[in-house]
């Protein structure tokens, strides 16, 4: 932690940053989202990578802290997932990447085999060491194996469980937009639960060549409702269908953002 | 007391260009086709959202049916491009929750084509009622 900490009071001392956002240990030991500034600088010895169950979406309160402060930088604490989130957001012009500094966290064996994440680290590395990516996810290929109506009663049985109370969507920090089609009375029923049974797929559209994966939502859902296996599988679909590579500084822009210079795909026979 | 055959009730968004004119078409030349399909016009196959095709099945939609512009041919140039992207991909994640991707079919169908058109509607027609009701409106 030392070398995290270090880091962070540098930035702040030489105001190369207004401002670090991360974790601190609160009271009791308890790990909160936090925001560090040069006129507190004695609370960077409290800053810590929080237990890999204690995760906030920090890339969705830099956002409101960049709306609100569109001329300074801020340093924020990425893993491989934030840092995808950040590159996304930057793609949907919604965050300038000359004003984010990262600091950055691998994660535990632990949490990338909980998360089969395939990439659980960011580019800089200020804590923790790269362990094995998990290349391919048991929980989509289990579904893939399974034959139509029984994967159709499976996420019926999921989707009956929703609440609609919109933790997945709030939790979300890819989920930016002003109006949401979620809450549009002409696009889904209104005053309903459990919600229309299209209400998953609706939120899997929007977020198919967006999620970043870090699981939030999955973790935030009170009906344990498996969103994490929906919204990989449509950014596994994007990526065969259209080569894009959600989260990537590399390939953009997203393939929903513009038409595109040429037609590769067919209509499937009927 | 027998019971009633099923007639699946199917939506068409069809693009004002062609496949829309092609339905036309078809009228003035009295070709037959199903009278299953309720027909939505659009102005561009492309103006046609996921949420609209998930809103008709949840409406009880047996079938949907999308008619666009051949690739080249689209009034506004490239809209359709957008169209096949957004059909292929919600007919895979149809098929990954298991909510019958077969029920949606995209057919590029210019005005002329009147004869095309009324064979899609029929094949399509009773491919649906062979399908029988779709699962996702006994589950709504
Ligand atoms: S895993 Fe869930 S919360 Fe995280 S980016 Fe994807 S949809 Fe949003
Ligand atoms: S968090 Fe779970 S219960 Fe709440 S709206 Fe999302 S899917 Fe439904
Ligand atoms: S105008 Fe017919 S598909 Fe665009």
């Amino acid at each position: 932690m030392d070398k995290l900490r270090e880091k962070v009071r540098n930035l702040l001392k030489e105001n190369k940053v207004a401002g670090y956002l991360g974790y601190i240990e609160g009271e009791g030991g308890h790990p909160l989202p936090h925001f560090f500034t040069k006129e507190r600088l004695e609370e960077v010895e409290r800053a810590i990578v929080p237990p890999d169950n204690a995760r906030y979406p920090l890339d969705k309160i830099l956002e409101s802290l960049a709306a609100a402060y569109p001329d300074e930088t801020f340093a924020i604490q990425v893993r491989g997932c934030d840092e995808r989130g950040l590159n996304e957001l930057y793609k949907w012009g919604q965050l300038d990447p000359d004003k984010v500094v990262l600091v950055g966290v691998a994660c535990t064996q632990a949490q990338a085999d909980y998360c089969e994440c395939p990439a659980p680290w960011p580019s800089v590395i200020d804590y923790g060491e790269k362990c094995e990516p998990v290349l391919q996810s048991r929980r989509v290929s289990r579904i893939e194996a399974l034959t139509q109506e029984e994967a159709f009663q499976e996420w019926l049985g999921h989707f009956e469980r929703c609440i609609k109370c919109y933790g997945c969507r709030d939790v979300c920090p890819m989920c930016f937009c002003k109006e949401c089609s979620l809450e549009h009375p002409e696009l889904l029923s209104t005053g309903k639960v459990p919600p229309d049974v299209i209400f998953q797929l609706v939120r899997a559209i929007h977020m198919a060549g967006r999620c970043i994966d870090c699981g939030l939502c999955e973790e935030a859902c009170p009906a344990h409702i498996p969103l994490r296996v929906l919204y990989k599988k449509a950014n596994l679909l994007v990526k065969d269908l259209f080569a894009y590579e959600t989260g990537s500084p590399v390939t953009g822009p997203s393939p929903w953002k513009s038409l595109g210079e040429e037609v590769t795909l067919e209509p499937k026979p009927m | 007391m027998a019971e009633k055959e099923f007639e699946p009730k199917i939506i068409g968004f069809f693009c004002n260009w062609c496949t829309y004119a092609s339905a036309d078409l078809a009228g003035i030349s009295r070709l037959q086709y199903p009278p299953n399909i309720r027909v939505i016009r659009v102005m561009c196959s492309g103006s046609i959202s996921p949420h609209h095709v998930l809103r008709a099945f949840q409406k009880g939609a047996d079938g949907v049916l999308i008619g666009g512009c051949h690739i080249g041919d689209c009034h506004y140039l490239r809209g359709n491009y957008m169209t096949i992207k957004r059909v292929r991909f919600l007919q895979d994640l149809l098929k990954f929750t298991g909510f019958e991707p077969e029920r949606l079919h995209l057919e590029w169908i210019s005005a002329a084509e009147a004869p095309k058109f009324a064979e899609v509607v029929r094949k399509f027609t009773e491919k649906i009622r062979k399908m029988g009701p779709s699962r996702l409106k006994q589950a709504a």
